[in-house]
């Protein structure tokens, strides 16, 4: 695994772009990803704050750095006690001391009253089970639009059928944290490939390392650590190498991980396909476009060309 | 005597020695405690001193050692069972010690050091007063045990005529006693009538073990003073005040504790998950270092290699005795590093996060019997509190493994992982007989 440039479609350019060595927890493969940094874009926990839920369905967003441009993350959620908590179906690109409203935000928890307010800035991503059909419902104003996919999903998973996304992101969030510690961020990190059992889950590319380390709390425990422990595989019995010193032990495991590293690389989805790729908004240079086709989808900001942020991810 | 074995047993297995009102006593461990003891009967009976070893437990080695003939021990080796004997019956809750001394009686010994220890117990215990007075027929029976019944109540009746120091007295009772005084006013109290629903001590007078910090709310500067000094150092508090401070506390923490003289190679975790986040950020490495701190005091060849991408350190992140934790985490390829020096003892400290690749670790210990490697290897989790959930982070279920969390768990830790080698063998002997002679206790 050395290079991503089949991942993206033209015009995309994914050159400078390096994997690195898997880690895996679980059914959760994580590939950390280094590259080229574009440096001055805002990122999503410092910079870019929750201002105001207006009404059902209606999220305000601020970024309140003094200059640079924020990048509104993909499925960005935020959830606060007693109040109606709320997740965007689109990234977006916020200018600095911008407040914009997003009117085609969608509720996730039915039935429970309130508007979320500025003070508790925790987020999280959608699971990667929502995401294709939230982004599919992007522009329209129903805030009650994914209860359905919400109540499918709680009733896939054994907990009760409802429109509340909470019973998986708050009661099951202790074992879903988790996540952020049996897999671990690697220094200058920007980005990551994810794969669940064994099959491509999203890729996640951020314009540098920090943006991305405040994103990856909310990418490997909520947006791919749902499917991840929904997916925990039982521990098998240690199956000893065959090996007759320590020499050839080392050699056993050097051979065994480079197998390992090769099976991941095959999880990748195979290159080409009917891939579109449709602009949304742009600020300056910077182009924010919808990616649909050959089973992923999924949103990117490019300059130039060269990706500065991207979340792709499965489409089931 | 298979030392790390009996060291988790004597931790881990807390059923009640159990006498029943016929007599009969029950233990389902007790050829365990006879082998051991026939093996090694110093070891057997210093290993009950290391902290963390269970009270029953501790009842079982005195009554297995005062039920066992010291023939052929030399005067070196009684002597140190007897201040074991003395250390366990005062270190024990009194009612711990009686049923031992009870189970003494059924088992029929009556040993010269027994005698000893039962007189001692009964007479010299410094709450022997209140102990007397709520457990009498108990300690009747094992005084008379120990002198036999005539010969006891021969004493008691020569005290109540008031005998203070009659040869025949002196002979029978007085020369297994430090401070006749005081024993013949025991005596007395005794055989004097009792008094109904006198309540009996709970407390050991001289407990063995360290007392604990048992803080309410664990944050990461209040799990001992190395760790939360290394805590301010991480996030770039002044060295110049917290770097001679942190020496004077580690040099507190192994006061007194002999040199290990074996070869220890410590795989260190220096991982992101070992530098956690938000408000528990620091926690486990800094308890990791600390314990990386106090081997180097007192190992005579520690190698550390460190597990981590440990080269790219976070701002504010200064290590201290080595690099800044970050990356990811390859147990496996540190115990092979760790092994290649051919060490005595592999001792690997880890949150139990094991992401390159989970499973290697395993299979890695799986195969080293195979491989010809013998050395012991055991493995340390640092844990954030006692109550952490480790159902997911046992990265080698065939490791003996146990967590710590606190600076006091280092004074059981350390024994625990040395016990695993020869040299920490000898090492646990030394210090267990040095808080014997009072060096430390």
């Amino acid at each position: 695994m050395t290079t991503l440039d089949t991942l993206l479609p033209a015009p995309l350019d994914l050159d400078g772009y390096r994997v690195g060595t898997p880690q895996r927890a679980g059914a959760l493969t994580m590939v950390p990803i280094h590259g080229p940094e574009r440096p001055g874009i805002v990122p999503p926990r410092s910079g870019l704050k929750l201002k105001r839920v207006v009404g059902y369905g209606q999220v305000e967003l601020h970024n309140g750095a003094r200059e640079g441009v924020a990048i509104v993350p993909l499925h960005l959620g935020y959830i606060q006690d007693a109040a109606q908590n709320h997740a965007l179906c689109s990234a977006a690109l916020l200018a600095a001391g911008q407040t914009r409203r997003f009117d085609d935000a969608c509720c996730v928890q039915s039935g429970q009253g309130g508007y979320l307010e500025g003070r508790d800035q925790w987020f999280f991503v959608l699971p990667l089970e929502l995401r294709a059909r939230a982004l599919r419902l992007r522009g329209r104003h129903d805030y009650a639009k994914l209860w359905p996919d919400i109540t499918q999903l709680n009733r896939a998973y054994g907990l009760p059928s409802r429109g509340h996304l909470e019973q998986i992101l708050s009661r099951k969030r202790a074992t879903l944290t988790q996540f952020q510690s049996r897999l671990e961020l690697v220094p200058g990190q920007l980005g990551a490939l994810f794969f669940v059992g064994g099959t491509f889950a999203g890729l996640e590319l951020a314009p540098d390392a920090g943006y991305f380390a405040e994103m990856w709390m909310a990418l490997v425990c909520f947006a791919y650590g749902v499917a991840a422990w929904h997916a925990e595989p039982e521990r098998a019995a240690a199956r000893p190498y065959d090996a007759g010193s320590l020499a050839e032990l080392r050699a056993e495991l050097a051979r065994d991980r480079a197998a390992r590293l090769a099976e991941v690389a095959s999880w990748l989805p195979a290159p080409g396909g009917d891939v579109r790729m449709v602009e949304e908004e742009r600020y300056l240079d910077l182009r924010l476009s919808t990616v649909t086709g050959d089973g992923l989808t999924g949103q990117v900001v490019a300059e130039h060309g060269r990706p500065v942020y991207a979340s792709v991810f499965a489409d089931r | 005597m298979d030392t790390p074995t009996l060291l988790t047993h004597f931790r881990t297995h807390d059923t009640p020695l159990v006498l029943s009102r016929g007599g009969d006593l029950a233990w389902d461990d007790a050829e365990l405690h006879r082998a051991a003891q026939v093996s090694d009967p110093e070891g057997y009976a210093l290993l009950a001193l290391v902290p963390g070893v269970l009270p029953w437990q501790r009842a079982r080695v005195l009554l297995t050692t005062l039920a066992t003939s010291q023939n052929g021990l030399d005067d070196r080796t009684r002597a140190t069972l007897a201040k074991v004997t003395r250390a366990l019956m005062f270190g024990l809750p009194p009612g711990y010690t009686v049923t031992a001394l009870l189970a003494l009686r059924r088992l029929r010994a009556n040993h010269k050091h027994t005698t000893r220890a039962i007189v001692a117990f009964v007479l010299e215990h410094p709450d022997a007063a209140a102990l007397i007075e709520a457990r009498r027929p108990a300690l009747v029976d094992c005084f008379e045990h120990a002198l036999g019944k005539a010969t006891a109540r021969g004493c008691a009746r020569s005290i109540r005529e008031g005998d203070t120091g009659s040869d025949r007295l002196r002979r029978s009772l007085l020369r297994f006693t430090s401070d006749p005084a005081v024993a013949i006013e025991r005596v007395r109290a005794l055989y004097a009538p009792g008094t109904y629903g006198a309540v009996a001590p709970q407390e050991a007078p001289a407990p063995l073990d360290p007392v604990r910090e048992h803080p309410p709310v664990v944050t990461p500067t209040n799990r001992g003073d190395i760790a939360a000094t290394l805590v301010h150092l991480f996030m770039g508090g002044p060295a110049a005040e917290l770097r001679p401070a942190l020496a004077g506390y580690v040099a507190e923490a192994t006061r007194g504790l002999p040199r290990m003289a074996g070869g220890v190679a410590l795989v260190l975790d220096t991982s992101g998950s070992m530098r956690g986040y938000g408000e528990r950020e620091w926690a486990l490495m800094s308890q990791a270092t600390a314990l990386r701190l106090v081997l180097a005091e007192l190992c005579d060849r520690l190698t550390v290699i460190e597990s981590g991408d440990a080269g790219a350190a976070p701002a504010g992140s200064t290590g201290v005795g080595g690099a800044a934790p970050g990356g990811a985490t390859d147990l496996a390829s540190g115990l092979l590093d760790a092994l290649d020096g051919g060490p005595d003892l592999v001792v690997i400290v880890t949150d139990g996060y094991e992401n390159v690749l989970p499973g290697d670790l395993a299979r890695v210990v799986a195969t080293l019997p195979r491989a010809g490697v013998t050395t012991p290897v055991v493995l340390c989790q640092a844990t954030f509190t006692r109550g952490d959930d480790l159902t997911l982070r046992d990265p080698a279920p065939g490791l003996p493994r146990q967590p710590f969390w606190h600076q006091d768990d280092f004074a059981g830790l350390l024994p625990w992982m040395f016990g695993h080698c020869g040299p920490g063998r000898d090492w646990i002997r030394t210090t267990m007989t040095s808080r014997l002679e009072g060096a430390r206790t």
